[in-house]
């Protein structure tokens, strides 16, 4: 790749490669301090109900036990994850699913905590339930929350178990749908989903001499578990410091407060350091995954494929508590076409599971399989070509998104082109193979950013940041500081998060580090520069503006022989009349800046157990300035595996009366391996977004979304079913073969009148 | 996770005094995959381990014409698969132990465990019982044989008394012109636990015809079954198209599947008629036109969309 930059457009390997390689790297769990104490968690066997007897004396008295809590030691205060205060961090008096942890030992070793676990003695009374979230809506089901009005953070009443409703609505939908030449319509469901990160949640708490709570976590937003742990623990921000380990993947689940408040509470309860490390079965019982996901989903088009008019009702499962979210999913009811006309509510509805996470881009996944399977079904009623379809209504720059922004430039249309080439779309196939597409979006992720650079005397510079490396990013961000100062990469030292240390940081998450952190970073570079190009006119006894800056030394521009290097100026600044030089930089938000890709799948079906394997996949992204290519490949890749996934085998699966995780284990929540995927082929599409740093893009949520809607479009091409429901397991498209399919019931008509909508 | 004690036998005879000292207390390990599993999880409490690694002499495949194949009660399911005699010889278990979970868990998973294990989705056990496994099980009080088809009484549990091991598994030299193939059906390719398996295992006569039959089904009842009643109707017929079909049918409605997290039962029933019409087609065609490469096995065996 040619490139106009020093630094960027090339490949780094990771910084922190060679420590996570050679097992150097500290997670967690890997903490050991003096006289460290283990914690275990006894969880909640019921799904609703009261809890009548909670008694911990037996196993308070077996000995090596030092402490055990429940839900009444902690302040009487509700905390929430999303956008309400809906839950207790332990429950005081109701349990609200399967799996929720109503106590914590602290022991000397975990077989103790284990065996002081059993001795906990409970009994509860059962409260009615509701597990499945259409039947939560109706009249008549159980309220898991009957308090719900009451909690902070409640906007409106819209039946009793509704939690959220987002809306968004433009034009004339009705009259649309009237005018239109064909009604098309739809209703998908996609299943839950473990976000199945490697490394199981994991802290260590400890109380410092000087009373301070220091939590050692697995953490992708260390500033925001310190905000909720001030919370739940009634104490102040300042008296708690949270260190972020080295994260062993989180993909949304470790955002926010898990389970750290456990082993704090002990902590301050014993004065000792206590560990908590969570088990695989505690990662899917406990913490929350993406819950099931219906859509029902309507359009207006025109003959020749215009869509007028577009409906869309999603209803997301939160389970027991909005553990996140809502949902970003509204906007992404149109996906990434011009619809003139559209009504799109998203809801989220509690039941008595396992609450909701977040999820790379939660729900975003979920929406983009039902819209793009939607637009193949679109092109067959009116009998035309499904990339076709999609160039004729894709998004162009100037038009305006949902959330009210003009597109910018963008290399949506590139992305089409690319994959279009690269499958030889369309062509003949051999009995039981398929082609699909499908069309992704996404925006770059904003929020809080700060970065501070400071200058070593030796011509290096430390940066430190606040964000948690969890895809590469410490990396990149060491390369964009590394082209805006003009040095080599090596120069650059990337400090470990604490809260103590770096300025406040929004959490990693949503594709937001290298877009809107990075601008952070190359600011606080640019202000270096300046500081630097200031000292060295003091030095050079010229005006700044005489002076010139490339590849690391500043000359005078007259007279170029006359300059001072990097590391002169480096050394210089220490005991220069300004002091030494730092440089920081900070931002609220970014600007609308989308991501578009486009993905397409070659499938071979079995017909006669209807498994599905992928042969091909690709991907075209318009990545904007690829800062690390191989880091942004290592993203696409990343994410297309996970969408195979959600695609084809991941299920985490609930029971239908007590709602808890039938599979918690990897055993049979089958995530794909090596033999399970094709190779990678990714297009790569380079047009750089207008802001960002060095024209940079976020990268990493897109890839995901594509597999499921792509590979179902593949399975219709290939042996003309369609499967609306997720995985695509061979049993399901096997009953597909066999006309078994039934449509998936959904009340349409009882939402629209819950509005004051007339039926059509 | 219960403490327990850790004993080394260094010989059988040292392990069936532990074993009868002990009682119920004690549980005998080999690879120990399944019992590292279920001790985590508290499913199994025992006070004593016997962990029989250092039984010298149980680690051997034999094989000559008149005994058949021997397979030492330490014998893992990486030595069955990379074992030439097997592939060569026995084509279904060499396949069914190919599909079994991967290289790691092969490395310390016994055949035997497999088999002591009594899970109806056990990957060997099909093949076992296709080629007709018998099972040297000794006891302080001394020895007895008993045809595998005997060992399985339910999900987890085997015909073996308290304080009995296994020790070996016989399989009689198949007849001339045989073949036989193992298909594992799972949800994802590889590391998985079997939604259903399917073995068979045949020798064709000099008149063309099936001289003898056997197909084993696994994971489709509470323990892996022959399917007699599509033995009996291939016996003798040529093995046209037809007559596996017809077999193929037979066995799926032997058998007496569940739904569980990884299939429901009527889906299991219609792959049982699948796998068995495939290996049927597989060992009928090359039990005249000769054994398959090694690698082909692998694929077929676990191949996810044929
Ligand atoms: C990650 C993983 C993946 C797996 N994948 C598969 C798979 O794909 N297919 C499959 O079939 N299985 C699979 N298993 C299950 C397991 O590996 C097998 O059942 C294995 O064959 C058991 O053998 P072992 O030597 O490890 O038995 P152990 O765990 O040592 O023992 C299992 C049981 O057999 C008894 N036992 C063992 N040896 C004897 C003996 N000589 N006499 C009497 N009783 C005995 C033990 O007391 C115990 O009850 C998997 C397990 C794991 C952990």
């Amino acid at each position: 790749m040619t490139t106009q930059f020093k630094v960027l457009e090339r490949n780094h390997p990771r910084v922190d490669a060679y420590d996570k390689v050679t097992g150097r790297a500290t997670y967690a769990s890997d903490v050991y301090l003096p006289g460290m104490l283990a914690c275990k968690l006894l969880p909640s066997t019921r799904n609703h109900a009261r809890i009548v007897r909670l008694d911990t004396s037996k196993a308070a008295s077996h000995p090596g036990v030092r402490c055990v809590i429940t839900g009444t030691d902690f302040p009487d205060i509700r905390f929430g994850s999303g956008a309400l205060r809906d839950r207790y961090i332990m429950p005081r008096e109701v349990v609200n699913f399967v799996g929720e942890p109503i106590a914590a030992v602290a022991a000397d070793d975990e077989a103790t905590a284990l065996e002081a676990i059993e001795l906990i003695e409970v009994e509860y009374e059962d409260l009615p339930s509701v597990v499945n979230p259409l039947s939560a809506m109706g009249t008549g089901a159980a309220t898991v929350h009957p308090e719900l009005e009451d909690y902070e953070g409640y906007g409106f009443t819209l039946g009793h178990n509704v939690s959220t409703l987002l809306d968004a609505d433009r034009g004339d939908v009705d009259q649309a749908f009237k005018d239109a030449d064909a009604v098309v319509e739809d209703v998908y469901r996609s299943q839950g989903i473990n976000q199945g990160f490697l490394e199981p949640m994991a802290c260590v708490a400890d109380v410092e001499p000087n009373g301070r709570l220091v939590v050692y976590a697995s953490t992708q937003g260390p500033y925001q578990i310190r905000a909720s742990l001030a919370g739940v623990l009634e104490i102040p921000v300042s008296r708690i410091r949270v260190v972020a380990m080295e994260l062993g993947g989180g993909f949304g689940a470790k955002l926010r407060l898990t389970f750290e408040a456990f082993p704090a509470l002990l902590a301050m309860k014993t004065g000792r350091p206590v560990k908590l490390v969570n088990t695989r079965e505690e990662v899917f019982t406990m913490n929350g995954p993406r819950l099931p996901v219906t859509n029902y989903i309507r359009s207006g088009v025109m003959r020749d494929g215009t869509i007028v008019a577009r409906e869309a009702y999603t209803i997301f499962d939160v389970g027991a508590y909005l553990g996140a979210g809502p949902n970003s999913g509204i906007g992404h009811g149109i996906g990434a076409y011009r619809v003139p006309n559209y009504r799109l509510r998203s809801y989220g509805v509690y039941t008595n599971k396992i609450y909701v996470g977040s999820y790379r881009a939660s729900g975003v996944a979920d929406m983009t399989f039902a819209v793009e399977s939607h637009m193949d079904r679109i092109a067959h009623e009116l009998g035309l070509d499904p990339y076709d379809l999609r160039v004729k209504n894709a998004l162009r720059e100037g038009d305006v998104s949902v959330s009210g922004a003009v597109v910018p430039t963008n290399g949506l249309m590139e992305t089409l082109e690319a994959i279009k080439e690269k499958i030889d779309w369309p062509r003949d196939l051999e009995d039981g193979h398929g082609l699909g597409l499908a069309l992704c979006e996404w925006r770059s992720g904003s929020g809080p950013s700060t970065a501070a650079i400071s200058v070593n005397d030796d011509g290096t510079v430390s940066l430190l940041t606040g964000s948690v490396d969890i895809s590469g990013s410490d990396t990149s961000l060491a390369a964009i500081a590394a082209e805006a100062l003009g040095i080599p990469m090596e120069k650059v030292v990337v400090a470990k998060r604490d809260t103590d240390l770096a300025p406040y940081t929004g959490q990693s998450g949503g594709s937001r580090i290298v877009y809107s952190q990075g601008t952070a970073v190359q600011r606080a570079a640019e202000d270096i520069v300046q500081k630097l190009m200031a000292l060295a006119a003091d030095r050079l006894g010229v005006p700044e503006d005489a002076l010139g800056c490339e590849d690391g030394r500043v000359y005078v521009m007259d007279n170029e022989p006359q300059g001072l290097t990097f590391t002169q100026l480096a050394a210089a600044s220490i005991t220069s009349r300004g002091g030494p030089i730092i440089g920081t930089a900070s931002l609220s938000s970014m600007p609308y800046t989308p991501v578009f890709a486009a993905q397409a799948a070659e499938v071979k079906v079995d017909r006669e157990t209807g498994q599905v394997r992928v042969l091909r996949y690709i991907q075209a992204q318009d990545v904007g300035t690829a800062i690390n290519p191989m880091a942004v490949e290592g993203q696409l890749d990343g994410g297309v595996v996970q969408g195979i996934g959600r695609a084809l085998t991941e299920d985490q699966q609930f029971d239908p009366e007590t709602g808890a995780v039938r599979n918690p284990s990897f055993a049979s929540y089958l995530m794909p391996l090596a033999m399970d995927l094709p190779e990678s082929e990714i297009v790569l599409i380079n047009v750089p977004a207008p802001d960002g740093p060095f024209g940079a893009r976020a990268v990493a949520e897109p890839p995901g979304f594509g597999p499921p809607a792509a590979i179902a479009n593949a399975v219709y091409d290939a042996v003309g079913v369609r499967v609306k429901e997720l995985p695509l397991s061979g049993e399901r498209v096997l009953a597909a073969l066999n006309g078994q399919n039934a449509d998936i019931d959904f009340d349409v008509e009882a939402l629209r009148r819950a509005e004051g909508i007339a039926a059509d | 996770m219960a403490r327990f004690d850790y004993l080394e036998p260094h010989s059988v005879d040292e392990a069936l005094g532990m074993l009868e000292k002990h009682g119920t207390a004690a549980r005998l390990v080999a690879g120990s995959t399944d019992f590292l599993v279920r001790w985590r999880t508290g499913f199994w409490r025992p006070e004593v381990v016997v962990c029989m690694q250092h039984v010298p002499g149980l680690d051997r495949i034999d094989f000559n014409d008149d005994d058949g194949l021997s397979i030492g009660a330490m014998v893992t399911v990486q030595d069955i698969e990379q074992s030439d005699t097997v592939r060569a010889r026995y084509p279904a278990l060499a396949a069914g132990a190919t599909a079994f979970a991967g290289v790691q868990v092969r490395n310390l998973a016994t055949v035997v465990g497999n088999i002591c294990n009594a899970s109806p989705a056990g990957d060997t056990l099909p093949a076992l019982l296709a080629h007709d496994a018998q099972c040297r099980i000794v006891s302080s009080s001394g020895e007895r044989w008993l045809p595998l088809t005997e060992v399985f009484v339910g999900p987890g549990q085997t015909a073996l008394a308290a304080g009995e091991i296994m020790t070996e598994l016989r399989l009689p030299t198949p007849a001339p012109n045989s073949g036989g193939l193992y298909i594992k059906h799972s949800p994802r390719g590889a590391m998985d636990i079997s939604a259903v398996g399917v073995a068979s295992v045949v020798s064709i006569g000099p008149d063309g015809a099936f001289s003898s039959v056997r197909i084993a089904l696994g994971a489709v009842a509470p323990t892996p079954m022959r399917a007699p009643g599509a033995e009996g109707r291939l016996v003798g017929q040529p093995p046209t198209d037809q007559n596996i079909a017809e077999a193929a049918r037979l066995a799926a409605q032997a058998a007496r599947p569940i739904a569980d997290v990884r299939s429901g039962a009527e889906y299991r029933r219609e792959i049982a008629q699948v796998l068995t019409e495939r290996t049927l087609r597989h060992a009928a065609a090359t039990a005249v036109g000769g054994a398959t490469d090694f690698e082909d096995i692998r694929r077929l065996a676990v191949q996810t969309a044929w």
